[in-house]
């Protein structure tokens, strides 16, 4: 098998007691973009700032196509970073920021000229070339940011947390941006985010952190559809899990809970005994609704606590008998028939086959 | 609707809040602002327009007598022994500045960056050490290190580097001066540099920008203000100091306050000490203008 283009191999960061990364592996292949993400606290920075040089690992190896990194000091490493609070010089001018990666590159000055304009040219900042950062605003000063990271025509751009300081309609912008620029330049991103909706947005493959350990990586898809771990099904979102205890059912399992009985397809890698605890995952977007129940399997009754609308997607928030909570997310368009207020009564269904098991 | 409407009231009500609120501030800025401002005018200003007045004074028959004369100023102005004193003076103290900010610098890079909080902390104490104990006592011991039997050329004699002819010398000057103000200056520069953003310094880094490199091209800009206040503070001390070049220095060739002391000691001439006074606190203030310029200038190269 080709060597991947960067390996973290059990990289372990600590600060005395303290380990702020406890053991994470995986694997970054050339021309990815990859999001590390999870709550704050979860190593996903030092686990970026790692792979930059600016801290070491107390144990554990970052790998460059096969090579050993650790030691390489961090302006030895390809590896430019995009600040959350963008790091701009103050004192110099946003052509100087630009140039300044050139510069320590040994470049000639018109050959640092040129490539900053045409990096400045791209990113819609050739009109603030000769001002100090100090006079731009947030979204500009990002740019140059960029500019000064990509100048150096590097191999990985990282991020960290690049959208988290802009206001909500540029995050938007900015987000899409960084998709077409990684497209574009066919470069590795590795960006640091704490929001899953960045991270599913704008990632090949996503990194989920938790307390220094990979919990998850995967395709966006892939973490909506299959969470590998309890953090991972309530990170995300989206997810109901389902408490109760199973029960043989043929080549299904069938749980009971506070929510009413349900079956699911056996799990393959694990067993379970009959009376097991299980905690059975369904995303919220597989559930459909219906006014009163048709006697299948897999079928809920509830009240409508809450409706919850955010654009054209709607989550209604269920509550049954039991006391168990559901959530159910549909489309604006697939509800307009189903008259819904709170209090009343309706019926929630999915198919058999989209719930899972959590292993613990 | 007959009765005038009651607008204008209202309309001046905020007004008359914000002039009441204006005068709230004044009132506590003067409280607040006053002591200083009396005590800077007892001690300062006022002294300070005497000197100016007394540059005008004639003496006469060593007694000192109110007049409007510019003689003092043509004299001392006109002066070589004066220009020499200036020269030198000036030399002198902008060496030492440069000295003490060059010397400073990797004791200030250590203690901002290199050290653990607690150990910056127990050295920034041991640096303001130095200014318990007054400071002619501290040149006076310095004279002894240096001198002929002192604990300096003791231990280079012997070694065949000596003797180490310091005091009575330009060296001895610059030797007091350093000894004045090199603890501030670290002090000054450890406080500049510890403010200077890690993040810069780790951007640089990012960005392929070597530890030396680093110094030169992030360090210093984003110091500069108070790097220069250190250098400049340590120009004002050694420019004014009388005890260095009188203990260290010897008196020869005289500094400008060697040459404010001679006039008075010498004819009771207090009009022309003052004037030599007058143009020393001009060339600070000068200099102090300069340096200003110099710290908080609109940057137009921008590096």
């Amino acid at each position: 098998m080709a060597i991947p283009m960067i390996e973290l191999d059990r990289v372990a960061k600590h600060y005395g007691d303290q380990a702020a990364v406890a053991d994470v592996s995986f694997d970054i292949e050339k021309g990815e973009f990859i999001a590390l993400m999870g709550p704050s606290g979860c190593g996903k920075t030092t686990t970026l700032r790692m792979i930059a040089g600016l801290d070491q690992p107390t144990s554990g190896e970052i790998r460059l196509w096969g090579r050993r990194l650790n030691e390489d000091a961090p302006w030895e490493r390809d590896a430019p970073l995009v600040w959350q609070s963008y790091a701009l010089f103050p004192f110099l001018s946003v052509r100087k920021n630009v140039e300044f990666g050139l510069k320590q590159r040994g470049l000639p000055a018109a050959e640092r000229r040129r490539k900053a304009d045409e990096w400045m040219e791209r990113l819609g900042i050739a009109g603030f070339a000769e001002r100090g950062v100090d006079q731009l605003s947030g979204g500009q000063r990002q740019r140059v940011a960029l500019a000064r990271a990509l100048a150096l025509e590097p191999e990985m751009l990282l991020l960290d947390e690049p959208l988290s300081a802009l206001d909500p309609h540029l995050r938007v912008r900015m987000q899409s941006e960084l998709v077409r620029l990684h497209r574009e330049l066919g470069i590795t991103f590795i960006c640091v985010t704490h929001s899953h909706s960045e991270a599913f947005a704008m990632a090949d493959r996503v990194v989920i952190m938790n307390e220094g350990r990979v919990q998850q990586v995967g395709a966006p898809r892939d973490i909506y559809r299959r969470a590998a771990n309890r953090f991972v099904a309530e990170f995300v979102g989206g997810n109901n899990l389902f408490a109760g205890t199973a029960s043989s059912a043929g080549t299904r399992l069938r749980v009971d809970g506070p929510f009413g009985t349900a079956l699911a397809p056996r799990p393959a890698e694990f067993t379970f005994q009959d009376g097991d605890a299980v905690t059975l995952v369904v995303a919220a977007d597989r559930i459909e609704l219906a006014p009163a129940p048709m006697g299948a399997d897999n079928e809920v009754e509830g009240r409508v606590v809450t409706l919850d609308f955010v654009g054209s997607s709607v989550t209604v928030f269920l509550e049954t008998a039991g006391g168990a909570e559901l959530r159910i997310q549909q489309s604006l368009s697939q509800i307009e028939n189903t008259p819904l207020s709170p209090g009343q009564t309706i019926t929630a269904r999915w198919s058999q086959d989209v719930g899972f098991f959590l292993s613990s | 609707m007959s009765e005038p409407l009651p607008l204008p009231d209202t309309a001046s009500e905020p007004a008359r809040a914000a002039s009441s609120r204006w005068a709230n501030r004044a009132r506590y800025a003067v409280f607040w602002g006053a002591p200083p401002a009396l005590w800077q005018a007892a001690f300062f200003l006022v002294p300070l327009c005497f000197l100016i007045a007394m540059t005008f004074w004639s003496v006469r028959n060593f007694r000192l007598a109110p007049d409007s004369t510019l003689a003092n100023w043509t004299f001392i102005l006109t002066a070589g022994f004066f220009r020499n004193a200036y020269v030198y003076t000036f030399w002198l103290s902008a060496l030492t500045a440069l000295i003490a900010s060059l010397a400073a610098f990797p004791a200030a890079y250590t203690l901002a960056y290199k050290v653990s909080p607690a150990t910056r902390r127990l050295m920034i104490f041991m640096l303001v050490v130095p200014f318990f104990t007054s400071y002619p006592v501290r040149i006076y011991s310095t004279q002894i290190f240096f001198s002929p039997q002192g604990i300096i050329n003791t231990v280079l004699v012997p070694l065949g580097l000596g003797p180490l002819q310091v005091l009575n010398t330009p060296t001895g000057t610059v030797v007091g001066y350093l000894v004045l103000t090199l603890p501030l200056v670290v002090l000054l520069q450890t406080f500049a540099l510890s403010n200077v953003p890690r993040i810069l310094i780790e951007a640089a880094h990012n960005l392929g920008c070597g530890r030396f490199r680093t110094i030169w091209q992030v360090i210093i800009p984003s110091a500069r203000i108070g790097l220069i206040v250190a250098g400049t503070f340590a120009f004002v001390l050694a420019f004014g100091d009388y005890v260095a070049p009188t203990y260290l220095g010897g008196s020869k060739p005289p500094t400008l306050s060697i040459l404010i002391a001679d006039q008075v000691k010498s004819g009771n001439n207090w009009p022309r000490a003052s004037v030599v006074a007058a143009t020393m606190i001009l060339t600070l203030m000068m200099v102090m203008l300069v340096m200003i310029a110099l710290a908080y200038g609109r940057r137009k190269g921008r590096g």
